[in-house]
């Protein structure tokens, strides 16, 4: 982590240890924990290292505060709660080892769940971990025409910096992938940054080597400098000491390093370079220039309040002398994980339901599990009629009983963190797209949340079902002690749980039905081309102008990267063992996105079965994939001309849309968007084969083909055909790319089947998740209607027993026995299938997720619910059978 | 005449050893320094607590010449009654222990 010369300890961990710590010299003892940590930290001992002793001193200092206090004061311990109670409770735990593992299971998952919204807000909302990381602010302006962040804001930078009083400095900040080019001509991607020099004073970090940017080196003819990254530094020049003084070529640039950063410091995504921003307003348009992120410290005493109102008055000026760029920019002033992200996490009324959502699915759970307990507390209500009677009072006994489930709730809640922690350190996919300092793991905040919801699950689970197991019934329990059987009622309450459960499971488990299908369809799904024998990678340029850009700077980059990516196929065509190269801004089997389209002459659907899929290709894609054209002609020359309206389509295309007619000759278009104008028609002139544009759905494999004259595509995909192990030509790749252009960087070089499967991965997470629902919400409902099974057996065991004695047909009692239950699951899955059915029906709208076998998937679901549910009662139903007559007489 | 406690004789010692510099940080490190213990703050704070009830040191805050600016700090100072009380502690500890030393260390090494 970054090194803090300032006030210590995690904001977090001092909140908990503040929270612990209660004597009149708390104040000191917090200042002493954080001085130590301080120091620890100082002296390199690792954040881990560091945050454990400081938990373990805040710990011990808690115990003796607690000792001291109790010592002083003869506190006795807390009424109605012994450790003899939890000894108790982890007895039990033992004792019903079915119960234990399902309502572990659920409360382990449940709390997760309940605790992720608070988490991701939190993840977006925490200061950063720099020296009063809680000051560091980003400015940014967000275009809420769009709703979106308007980063190109080079004017505005530098008017706020000279008018803001409220900041103490401000930074602009430009992160892009940049080459790092050796001495043999070997070219690497590296993340890297352009930074104001102050930003490293707003940061408040220090070099371990050389020196930081300075103001000096921003200006225009400054000799070109760089700081380096720690792990770049260890990687790529040995940790060498005399690194300072050298010279790299970064892009096309040499530029002398003159700094390491610390260990850890990879700000803001994964950077390891960081150059002087040299950008200056007075070479473009208002609202032109390179997009940046602003950096801002808050000045001492000064509010992100009191900011952002003066902020709103300097933009208010702005708007007023720029209309026309202005007009539907706000200024804001967010923390500066939004601005580097653009997305944000509002404690608003979205949060607010999401986090109550939550909420309630754990509540679901806990009212189950407090069912189940209800269920154990019925078959132990003579013993608690009988310690009533003892003595005990009623606050004893609900102690008794809500410490045996925060025993399980606190144990559920440690497997659960365990659970999430692993979840999070493996979705490496999310956390590497997000900037270094964002966490999403188990911080010691996390640790306490989840701890309140642990006492909040037993609280539910255990004191509910405990006040009733002790209420006014336990002096009828106590008369009845002798017919057996509790007293306790089994509430409607939860019985509808048990229908709410039965209906969850029923849609949950339909949808992991239906996203199954599509995956395992998808192992199957031939891309049309050995894509194991081929190397991609993107070629990009360091800061390509954006589609808003004036058409001529557009222009002017288009022929530049038309050069080079000619320059480049020609290299390649003369390397040995290259067989092919294609060009395209996406190639077979990676996500193709799909369009609404409109067919002239044809009604399409206005669902998934009428889209398409899109991609843009160079003019001999087919031929250099070894699928030539089928009907029609291919592209050429002529279709590169400006006014180009040429497009292939697959067969899916001509199957599915136009239900085998000859596709030649007819015109198709993008469907618009409610209240904009239809784009223009394109001619169909060719046919192709299909080739892996849709990786979840055969059915839904319909294309449609652009051709682009080279330079048009940026970030371009490339495709290099090399036959086996074609990662290994990967480094051949990256320095010829970097010979025809040292800017040119070329991230991703995978053999084509890795990123074939990556397109899968996000339908394969949404599965699991759904699957772990429904696992869930099965586990929840089988357990409830086990619960309320054995409830009615062990309560109607003498009548029962009488009705066998009088000769009545077991089948007759078996259904009386199984009626209710019965009733339950058949209302559950009415509606489940219900809902699911609304669920599936709105899926399949979804190209993505179309599945026109949803009915029989929802049918299938239900059936097996049904069968669960049986099962469920099967147990009890049996006991209930095996009930003797002479026994049940014996008990009444 | 009361009686002190091994943690307590430690701090006392330590209050002594540092003079104008005691406080709850210093004090953690001389006794782990010279003991090799690690001890919470808390504890530390608490027993001078219970000392200074005691009369046996007293308590001032302030910020000390080597210290951070800005750190509240509690400065310790021991007392004559202090003083007085480790000196029997200690006297009593050595009489108990004269002579012994050696046979002591002979057990321990057996």
């Amino acid at each position: 982590m970054v090194d803090r010369p300032g006030p210590g300890a995690p904001r977090a961990l001092r909140l908990i240890a503040s929270w612990l710590i209660r004597s009149r010299d708390a104040r000191f003892i917090l200042h002493d924990l954080d001085e130590i940590f301080a120091r620890d930290v100082a002296r390199g001992v690792g954040s881990w290292r560091a945050r454990a002793r400081y938990v373990h001193n805040a710990l011990g200092s808690a115990a003796s505060v607690w000792r001291a206090d109790a010592h002083r004061l003869r506190v006795p311990a807390l009424p109605g709660v012994s450790w003899l109670d939890v000894k108790l409770g982890v007895r039990m735990l033992g004792k019903h080892p079915a119960f234990t593992v399902v309502a572990g299971f659920a409360l382990a998952l449940g709390i997760p769940v309940g605790l992720m919204p608070l988490q991701i807000f939190h993840a977006f909302n925490a200061p950063m971990p720099f020296d009063e990381g809680e000051r560091i602010v980003g400015l940014r302006n967000y275009d809420i025409s769009i709703q979106d962040p308007a980063p190109r804001a080079i004017h505005d930078f530098e008017t706020w910096r000279a008018e803001l009083t409220s900041v103490s400095a401000m930074a602009a900040v430009s992160s892009a992938r940049h080459n790092l080019v050796d001495e043999d001509g070997r070219a690497e991607p590296v993340r890297g940054s352009e930074m104001s020099a102050v930003g490293f004073d707003i940061l408040r970090v220090s070099p371990v080597l050389g020196r930081r940017l300075l103001p000096a080196d921003e200006l225009p003819g400054a000799p070109p400098v760089v700081v380096l990254g720690y792990d770049l530094w260890q990687t790529r020049f040995g940790g060498a000491a005399d690194v300072v003084g050298r010279t790299v070529q970064v892009g096309a640039t040499r530029r002398t390093v003159v700094g390491v950063m610390p260990e850890g410091f990879l700000f803001p995504y994964r950077d390891n370079l960081w150059m002087p921003w040299q950008a200056r307003a007075l070479d473009y348009e208002w609202g032109q220039g390179p997009a940046l992120w602003m950096l801002a410290r808050l000045r001492d005493g000064v509010t992100a309040a009191q900011a952002r109102a003066e902020l709103e008055t300097v933009a208010r000026r702005t708007a007023a002398a720029h209309p026309e760029t202005h007009e539907h920019l706000r200024a804001e002033v967010v923390p500066f994980t939004w601005t580097v992200t653009g997305m944000e996490a509002r404690f608003n009324l979205e949060f607010f339901q999401i986090q109550a959502m939550a909420l309630l699915l754990l509540a679901v759970a806990c009212g189950n599990i407090g069912t189940l307990m209800l269920a154990r507390a019925a078959t132990r209500s003579s013993e608690i009629a009988v310690r009533t009677a003892l003595g005990a009072s009623r606050a004893r006994i609900v102690g008794q009983l809500f410490v045996e489930s925060l025993v399980l709730a606190l144990l559920a809640a440690a497997a659960g963190l365990v659970i999430s922690s692993v979840v999070v350190d493996r979705s490496t996919l999310l956390t590497r797209s997000m900037p270094f300092w964002f966490d999403l793991g188990v911080g010691s905040s996390t640790v306490v949340w989840a701890g309140a919801l642990a006492a909040f699950s037993a609280a539910i689970a255990g004191v509910i079902p405990a006040l009733k197991a002790t209420g006014p019934s336990v002096q009828r329990n106590l008369q009845r002690l002798a017919p057996g059987g509790g007293g306790v009622r089994f509430g409607a309450i939860s019985s509808g749980l048990i229908v709410v459960e039965v209906a969850l499971s029923v849609c949950f488990l339909s949808v992991v039905g239906v996203l199954g299908w599509k995956g395992i369809l998808s192992r199957e799904l031939d891309p049309g081309i050995p894509t194991a024998e081929y190397l991609t990678a993107s070629l990009r340029m360091p800061y390509a102008p954006p589609g808003d850009a004036p058409e001529a700077e557009r222009r002017a980059f288009a022929e530049r990267f038309g050069r080079i990516q000619e320059e480049i196929a020609r290299r390649l065509a003369a390397e040995p063992g290259v067989r092919g190269v294609v060009f395209a801004d996406r190639l077979p089997g990676m996500d193709h996105p799909s369009r609404r389209i409109e067919i002239e002459g044809e009604d399409l659907p206005l669902n998934a079965a009428g889209t398409a899929h899109t991609a843009t290709v160079g003019p001999d894609y087919f031929e250099a994939l070894g699928r030539p054209v089928l009907a029609g002609r291919g592209f050429d020359s002529g279709d590169l001309a400006s006014e180009r309206r040429a497009v292939l389509v697959n067969e899916s295309f001509v199957a599915r849309l136009l239900h085998d007619q000859n596709p030649i000759g007819r015109r198709v278009r993008y469907a618009a968007r409610p209240g904009d104008e239809p784009g223009p028609w394109f001619d169909i002139v060719g046919v192709v084969s299909d080739l892996g544009m849709e990786a979840l759905d055969p059915a839904l494999a319909a294309g449609i083909y652009h051709v682009a004259p080279p330079g048009e595509i940026h970030p371009l995909r490339l495709g290099v055909h090399v036959g086996r192990d074609p990662e290994s030509f990967a480094p051949t790749l990256r320095a010829l790319a970097a010979a025809v252009d040292p800017t040119l960087t070329v991230p991703d070089a995978v053999a084509l089947d890795e990123a074939f499967s990556e397109a899968r991965w996000g339908a394969v997470w949404g599965a699991f998740l759904f699957a772990v629902l429904a696992l869930i919400a099965i586990a929840l409902s089988t357990a409830g209607l086990y619960a309320l099974m054995s409830f009615t057996v062990s309560q109607r065991t003498r009548e029962i027993g009488i009705r066998t004695a009088l000769g009545a047909d077991p089948r007759r009692i078996v259904g009386s026995i199984l009626r209710r239950a019965s009733i339950q699951i058949v209302a559950g899955v009415l509606l489940g299938s219900g809902l699911g059915a609304a669920l599936l029906v709105d899926l399949s709208n979804d190209p993505m997720f179309h599945t026109p076998q949803w009915p029989s998937v929802l049918a299938a679901t239900a059936a097996f619910m049904v069968l669960v549910g049986l099962l469920a009662c099967a147990g009890p139903t049996r006991r209930g059978l095996r009930v003797l007559p002479s026994d049940a007489l014996r008990e009444g | 005449m009361g009686y002190l406690g091994e943690f307590e004789q430690l701090i006392l010692f330590s209050v002594l050893q540092l003079g104008d510099d005691a406080c709850g940080v210093t004090i953690r490190d001389a006794i782990e320094a010279r003991t090799g213990r690690v001890v919470s703050s808390g504890a530390i704070y608490t027993t001078l607590g219970r000392l200074e009830e005691r009369g046996l040191v007293s308590s001032s805050e302030g910020v000390p010449p080597s210290g951070r600016p800005g750190r509240p700090r509690k400065h310790y100072a021991l007392e004559p009654a202090g003083a007085r009380q480790l000196m029997d502690a200690y006297a009593a500890i050595q009489a108990m222990a004269a002579d012994l030393v050696p046979a002591l260390a002979k057990l321990a090494e057996g």
